[in-house]
């Protein structure tokens, strides 16, 4: 009965939501934000963060003379986040460059599916389908669990957090045909380039050859633009020829999105189950969401029929990462209005509008404020709806791309990646990186080592590192803090668990080789 | 690989070993991570070799054919190029030199069209990046003289 009056009370106050989330002026916003945020995704070097903060200002105009007040300044800010997060698609599958973390996983799958396969409207149609599905179910799970599931996250320790990013790699062990050996290589020297710069625990310089420019690390967005971006440019160079041009379907229509969905509805619960890992992921303070992106990436991976598919354009590879990552976008925002601890680097700024608004993030927000939460809340769900509208119209124009002619389009890919990696941090050193690894890509592709566990690795090491030592301070040396609690221990053993897979595979493939080939002869 | 493992093995083996001293908290150096991570490649590599050992062929390799290192090569010297001139003639510059490059000689497109693809293309990102978006990019020398880029 309470769960049931529970149930009913929430979805009045949902319906409440909608209420102030409709009004036209709000409405407007959004769509507004919702658009702004797609043109900053699509752009290099500018990501949903960096969007929400250079419009911050522009909020408290909002907040203070709108009719909406706070509401409607959060909407707006809210719609840019989820503008940013379908743009940073577009330029990860069209381009092959990554537009924020969690999107760097779709560059395994969805450039070799717009380009190797000719079907970027494929590509990107099972993209935002998958987005906006991910979305939904987290935006559901968000409107009804929020705070209960915000106490679970406290319970996520240093040592809890270890093992999942320890899952996140063992996923990846062995992606493609490549042998695991290949793939541990690349997650060894993707860890090593993590490494590099100042220490975060004890502050000294690690593998910087007392080079000033490398004090601060190597910036994993510049390593995967070169490693993707620029190593795709050089390898098609030899491949395809200098001046190949894409002789790719750019007709989108609905027979499209019939195929999308017919697609969608083979992996739907693929898609539902990692849409629920990724928000579960955004739900954790920290790095949350790139590690659910990757580990639904992995998981997808392991579980499917198509696994050899997996890195060549598999539409499997695309959906569960996406699904994952906007549904960790909206996790995200969980503890940040549950807790007052952001889930992100994005939600970090948005709970810094919501200091200048004069609203304090807590627990006490649904009691003091229902408006703002319930309007929040609705305007996930209409901020999503519209992006995707948006997205799904564009896509007959954004398919044409791959139809300029190469000379335009390789130097355009370049420049982009240039501004990208440079405007990161105004540094030219990272763009040198950037060429750097492109040519390190290019090499790594020829030699057929996999790109994927190398980018998981630089992007993932730095966390896991600190977690690591993080839970070895807490337990003052001692390692068994990894086994203490059972959450821990679970987590650990399916960790060593995911790790030992693809060996336990290889040698059964191994004894299983001259059997057959006895009964063969 | 092996080399990059050595150099960065060698570089943090100071601290590579749990700390039972209670110099570092939590027991671990700051070489401990790298060193590891080092060793872990170390260890693949080994594994590499010895499975391209075993199944070494007489096939012909990667890099055999001439287009292997030379076609990548057209893309990559305009590229090196381009870079090492942007902390002279700043972004803008280099972008519409870069561009309108590839559309005479790649594209062999006329040199009306090389002229408006080597302007719009800097005009378009500098009123996105610089007036849109307040992105300042590298400016070139002439930039201390007033010149708006």
């Amino acid at each position: 009965m309470d769960i049931l009056t529970g149930f009913t009370s929430t979805l009045g106050s949902l319906a409440g939501g909608f209420g102030t989330a409709l009004q036209p002026f709000n409405v407007l916003l959004l769509t507004i934000g919702c658009f702004l945020g797609l043109v900053i995704g699509v752009l290099p070097g500018l990501g949903g963060t960096s969007g929400v903060a250079i419009l911050l200002p522009i909020t408290v105009f909002i907040a203070n003379t709108g009719p909406g007040g706070a509401t409607s300044a959060v909407i707006f800010l809210a719609g840019i986040y989820w503008g940013a997060l379908f743009g940073g698609v577009i330029t990860s599958i069209l381009f092959n460059i990554p537009g924020e973390p969690w999107s760097v996983v779709l560059l395994f799958d969805g450039f070799p599916l717009a380009k190797k396969l000719g079907k970027p409207a494929l590509a990107l149609t099972s993209s935002f389908f998958a987005s906006f599905i991910g979305a939904f179910i987290a935006t559901v799970l968000f409107t009804f669990f929020a705070r209960a599931l915000a106490d679970v996250a406290l319970a996520f320790g240093p040592a809890e957090l270890f093992a999942v990013f320890i899952m996140s790699f063992a996923t990846l062990i062995g992606l493609g045909s490549e042998s695991p050996a290949k793939s541990v290589m690349m997650i060894g020297f993707g860890l090593l380039l993590a490494a590099v710069g100042f220490d975060t625990i004890t502050g000294a310089p690690r593998l910087t050859f007392d080079r000033i420019e490398i004090l601060s690390g190597i910036g994993f967005v510049p390593v995967t633009i070169g490693l993707f971006g620029m190593g795709e440019i050089l390898a098609s160079a030899e491949e395809q020829g200098i001046g190949f041009v894409e002789r790719l379907s750019a007709k989108v229509g609905l027979k499209d999105i019939v195929e999308t969905l017919g697609e969608l509805r083979k992996r739907i619960w693929t898609v539902v189950i990692t849409a629920v890992i990724g928000f579960w992921f955004g739900v954790l303070p920290g790095h949350g969401a790139t590690a659910g992106s990757f580990l639904g990436y992995g998981l997808a991976r392991q579980y499917s029929k198509n696994k050899a598919n997996f890195g060549k354009g598999e539409i499997t590879g695309i959906m569960a990462p996406q699904a994952a990552a906007d549904a960790s976008a909206v996790g995200s925002l969980v503890p940040m209005v549950a807790l007052g601890v952001p889930g992100s680097p994005t939600s970090a700024v948005i709970m810094a509008g919501l200091f200048i608004w004069g609203l304090q993030p807590g627990p006490l927000l649904f009691i003091d404020h229902p408006d703002f939460v319930w309007g929040l809340t609705a305007s996930i769900y209409l901020g999503h709806l519209i992006t995707f509208t948006m997205c799904l119209l564009a896509v007959p124009l954004l398919a044409k791309i791959m139809h300029i002619p190469y000379a335009i389009i390789t130097p355009f890919i370049v420049i982009i990646s240039i501004i990208g990696s440079y405007s990161l941090n105004n540094s030219m050193f990272d763009v040198f990186i950037t060429i750097t690894f492109g040519f390190v890509g290019y090499w790594l592709r020829k030699m057929k080592y996999p790109l994927a566990p190398l980018v998981v690795a630089i992007v993932l090491g730095d966390s896991t590192e600190r977690e690591l030592r993080k839970a070895l301070i807490a337990s003052g040396g001692s390692p068994l803090i990894f086994v203490a609690s059972p959450l821990a221990a679970t987590l650990m053993i399916l960790a060593i668990i995911l790790l030992l897979l693809p060996v336990v595979r290889n040698v059964r493939e191994r004894r299983a080789r001259p059997a057959t080939a006895d009964h063969a002869a | 690989m092996i080399l990059i493992a050595a150099v960065a093995m060698i570089d943090s083996r100071a601290s590579a070993l749990p700390d039972t001293t209670g110099k570092f908290p939590g027991g671990l150096g700051p070489g401990f991570y790298p060193f590891w991570s080092a060793a872990l490649i170390a260890g693949a590599a080994v594994v590499v070799i010895y499975r391209w050992y075993l199944a070494a062929d007489t096939g012909e390799g990667v890099f055999a054919k001439r287009e292997a290192w030379t076609a990548p090569l057209k893309i990559a010297l305009p590229m090196i190029i381009a870079v090492a001139l942007i902390q002279w003639l700043g972004f803008y510059f280099v972008t519409g030199l870069y561009m309108g490059f590839f559309a005479r000689f790649l594209g062999r497109y006329r040199w009306i069209w090389v002229v408006v693809i080597a302007v719009a293309f800097p005009a378009l990102i500098y009123l996105s990046f610089e007036k849109g978006f307040r992105v300042s990019l590298p400016k070139s020398i002439f930039y201390q003289q007033g010149f708006p880029f």
